[in-house]
């Protein structure tokens, strides 16, 4: 039945090519809108872990002075040096690491090129098995290089592509600054979307090229290259003062696989804080914060307002689109009566005529929403090549399955909403008048 | 006029002219939201820094030796930087500062006014020489700027201030409090003393560390987060790192900027080649902060040009069906004497009548859209010149849409009535 339903569709379709190839356009016109639109806002309020989603927590407390909280009535969303360390404490978490990023010079081969500053992040052995990282050759260091801190490096596919040719390198040796590090390891492909693991800054950045041990902190004297905030000037000069400092500069995170763990572990952040309390710090409320990646992302509002407000024009530039074409669809219906009519004398339903018409618009509005789709697509690269001086990055816009079934259903509506109406009025053709006519 | 025929019409044919008059009202309250997102956009774009942005570049100078490391060192190259800056052709003057206009961000404090209790308020806070009014492109309104002794005197108090630890009475201040003149924007002048005159009036911070107003210019703009882009301190100070190198913002002479980058960029490394040059335009960094603010503009502009391409064709397509339907009627009429001009007059009446009904809903539609997006995404907020501007646009395309098939049922031939009945 399905078949020869099909088949007539085809048929009807054929008869008249270009006005099919008009809804169609109309539609893929829509369909191509709204799936840009609604791929560009999904690129930042996708889940960027989601197999972690519920395991990975941001640790945060209100470590500001007793007179003034931070601005905006929220709390820093670093923490200082000697607030990690003293979570670090913690064996509650399977996984742990704080983190931060510098800008160091890496040294290449005199071959290829002038030393160049790059992004390097600081972190513990844990980052990598915490944020999944996938690994192209070699592996993550050990706690025994954390503690050392050992010169160990990972390097991303591309930072191994500029310096090594994209060879298997671990074993190798890169300079950073005045040190050299041997090489352990080096990253596959790794894009999530948004930079989950560092919202302080640059959001939609692909991860950094560069990995050392956290503790080369010290031993290197180095600072952030993102944000820092404080509310009291260190109370010793030099670098000594600013590690003891009251300034927050780090990211910190846990991995707490079960409920258990993470109520065991609020209640040892609260614990520390108060331990903290006796000896003169943490005068504010006790306001700590251990926060899944979902409500960060919802906290610090990710989504930019504009990604939002735009999905919802282009969603109305859809309907708008599936809605002229109801004009055209029924002038179709004039063309038709009396086939319509020959039908229906012979025993066709409403039902049947009904269905027949819908099914002709769907396969219409399918052409018309993987064209569409093809368009968006074409579109997304635009939008990221434009976006690539602004990010630095070239693909963070990313049409994935969940947008190309988002196009699928907006092309299936919107060939119900152009197609619903006329379908209702031919399948009312009465028999009789067209028969009389001819 | 047909006034009566065209209600009956209407009447009868509910759901065709319906759906003119709501792809009219939809298709108005889409475009006016995305007229309103792209003004929105604009405005953000349109607000100047006050500063020579065009003639305006930013040198960063970042070494990569250790020599870098001792600060004899670094302070001598400053200087020479400096002076080979400002001895290259075109340049018309040079800042040694940590300031870069259009960043998104920069260095802040937060401040009280001595003596004033009361929350403190922030301000933004960098390091400038004497060529701090001239490079910018400021107006200097009150007091005076560094000259070059009070760079040099306040850099070497800084440098002995940050050589050795502080001693901390029991409130948890420096027992040695340190005074420190500064050059101010005037909004952050007003807002921390009201009226003026500002010259002389102190402010201090959390270390209950002065700061004294010398002068005061404007304007200032350097987007912020919390809301403090027309707030600025700064004081003297050339200021060099290991880590941060240092940094310089140029203004070239007019229509020079783009051609001096080259330059500027090999005269330094010639100066020192242990280290790495990047050179600038402010008109791209500004442009790389409105990135989104730009993009914002382009698609919604294109989505409402569709938008009324689209809409512009369905009407033609629905008022040629309601044409084509009503061949015979209009054969009948052009056989009783109706004028060509006439049916169009009638078409376009009928068209015009639906279209504001459309209009109509339309604007209660838009502003309905609007106040969703407000409360739900913080959208553009609608301004009445947007919505007429719209409402125009809309009858202007129902009249033009409706135009061609009415034409062609201007051109039906009475003969067609007779025809087939």
């Amino acid at each position: 039945m399905l078949a020869y339903q099909l088949r007539i569709a085809w048929k009807s379709l054929m008869r008249n090519p270009g006005h099919s190839l008009i809804v169609a356009g109309g539609i893929a016109l829509g369909v191509a809108v709204s799936t840009l639109f609604a791929t560009v806002r999904h690129s930042f309020a996708k889940d960027p872990i989601p197999e972690k989603s519920d395991s990975l927590y941001y640790v945060r407390m209100d470590s500001w002075g007793p007179h003034e909280g931070y601005p905006g009535d929220t709390i820093s969303p670093q923490v200082t040096y000697q607030d990690m360390n003293g979570l670090m404490r913690s064996d509650i978490p399977v996984r742990q690491s704080g983190m931060f990023k510098a800008q160091l010079y890496v040294f290449p081969d005199a071959k290829i090129g002038r030393p160049q500053r790059e992004i390097v992040r600081l972190c513990f052995a844990d980052f990598f098995g915490m944020f999944d990282v996938p690994f192209k050759y070699g592996s993550a260091w050990d706690e025994k290089a954390d503690k050392g801190p050992e010169p160990v490096v990972v390097l991303s596919e591309e930072m191994n592509e500029r310096l090594f040719g994209g060879e298997n390198s671990v074993g190798r040796s890169v300079r950073i600054e005045n040190r050299h590090f041997r090489v352990v390891g080096v990253l596959d492909r790794w894009r999530p979307g948004i930079k989950f693991y560092d919202l302080t800054q640059a959001q939609v950045q692909a991860p950094e090229p560069v990995y050392i041990p956290f503790e080369f902190v010290r031993a290197m004297e180095l600072r952030t290259a993102g944000n820092s905030d404080g509310w009291k000037s260190p109370d010793q000069r030099g670098f000594a003062g600013f590690l003891a400092s009251e300034t927050t500069w780090i990211q910190f995170w846990v991995e707490l696989p079960t409920a258990q763990h993470l109520e065991r572990y609020r209640a040892f952040v609260d614990a520390y804080t108060l331990e903290q309390r006796k000896g003169g710090r943490f005068q504010r409320p006790l306001d700590n914060r251990v926060t899944s990646i979902p409500d960060l992302m919802k906290e610090l509002n990710i989504v930019p307002k504009e990604a939002n407000a735009t999905m919802v024009v282009s969603l109305l530039f859809l309907l708008i689109c599936s809605l002229n074409l109801i004009g055209l669809l029924l002038g179709k219906l004039l063309a038709r009566g009396s086939e319509i009519g020959v039908r229906r004398a012979m025993g066709a339903r409403r039902l049947d005529v009904f269905m027949q018409h819908i099914l002709e618009c769907e396969l219409v509005a399918l052409a018309g929403g993987a064209v569409g789709l093809l368009l968006a697509l074409g579109g997304i690269e635009a939008v990221n090549l434009w976006t690539k001086t602004m990010f630095q990055r070239d693909d963070f816009f990313r049409i994935d399955w969940t947008m190309a079934g988002f196009a699928a259903v907006a092309a299936l509506v919107a060939g119900l909403v152009a197609g619903a109406y006329p379908a209702f009025r031919v399948c009312r053709i009465a028999p009789a008048v067209h028969l009389k006519s001819q | 006029m047909e006034w009566g025929p065209i209600l009956r019409t209407i009447r009868r044919n509910k759901a065709r002219f319906g759906l003119i008059a709501v792809e009219v009202a939809l298709t108005l309250a889409v475009v006016v939201n995305c007229l309103a997102l792209i003004a929105e956009a604009r405005v953000k774009m349109a607000r100047p820094s006050g500063f020579d942005d065009d003639n305006l570049l930013q040198v960063e100078s970042t070494p990569f030796d250790e020599a870098f490391r001792e600060e004899g060192y670094r302070r001598n190259g400053l200087r020479v930087d400096l002076e080979t800056l400002r001895a290259i052709p075109g340049v018309r003057s040079v800042m040694n500062t940590g300031f870069l206009p259009w960043q998104g961000g920069g260095s802040s404090g937060t401040f009280k006014v001595v003596g004033k209790d009361g929350p403190s308020l922030r301000s933004q806070l960098y390091n400038a020489d004497e060529g701090l009014i001239d490079t910018l492109g400021v107006r200097l309104i009150q007091g005076r700027s560094f000259n070059r002794p009070d760079v040099e005197r306040d850099t070497e108090r800084l440098r002995q201030l940050f050589a050795s630890d502080r001693p901390r009475g029991p409130d948890g201040a420096p027992r040695n409090k340190f005074l420190q003149e500064v050059v101010v924007s005037k909004a952050w002048a007003q807002l921390a003393f009201g009226d003026g005159p500002y010259v002389g009036k102190l402010l201090e911070d959390s270390d209950t560390d002065q700061y004294q107003i010398i002068g005061v210019f404007e304007p200032f703009y350097n987007p912020y987060a919390w809301d403090i882009g027309d707030y600025a301190m700064f004081y003297g100070n050339l200021g060099s790192s290991y880590e941060a190198g240092s940094d310089f913002l140029v203004r070239a002479e007019p229509g020079q900027a783009a051609g001096l980058m080259r330059t500027i960029e090999g005269a330094l490394v010639k100066q020192n080649q242990l280290r790495t040059v990047k050179v600038q335009l402010i008109s791209d960094v500004r442009d790389n902060f409105f990135g989104p603010q730009r993009m914002i503009v382009v698609l919604m502009g294109l989505v409402a040009v569709l938008l009324v391409i689209v809409t512009g064709l369905g009407i033609v397509g629905v008022t040629s069906f309601l044409v084509t339907e009503r061949t015979r009627q209009i054969g009948t009429r052009r056989a009783l004497g109706a004028t060509m001009v006439d049916i169009v007059r009638y078409f376009l009446l009928e068209n015009w009548l639906v279209t504001s009904i459309g209009i109509a809903g339309g604007i209660g539609l838009a502003v309905g859209l609007n106040l969703a997006l407000l409360s739900w995404t913080e959208g553009a907020k609608l301004e009445v010149g947007t919505v007429i501007a719209g409402a125009v646009l809309l009858w202007l395309l129902g009249l033009g849409s409706a135009l061609v098939p009415s034409l062609r049922a201007a051109r039906t031939s009475p003969a067609v009535a007779t025809r087939s009945v």
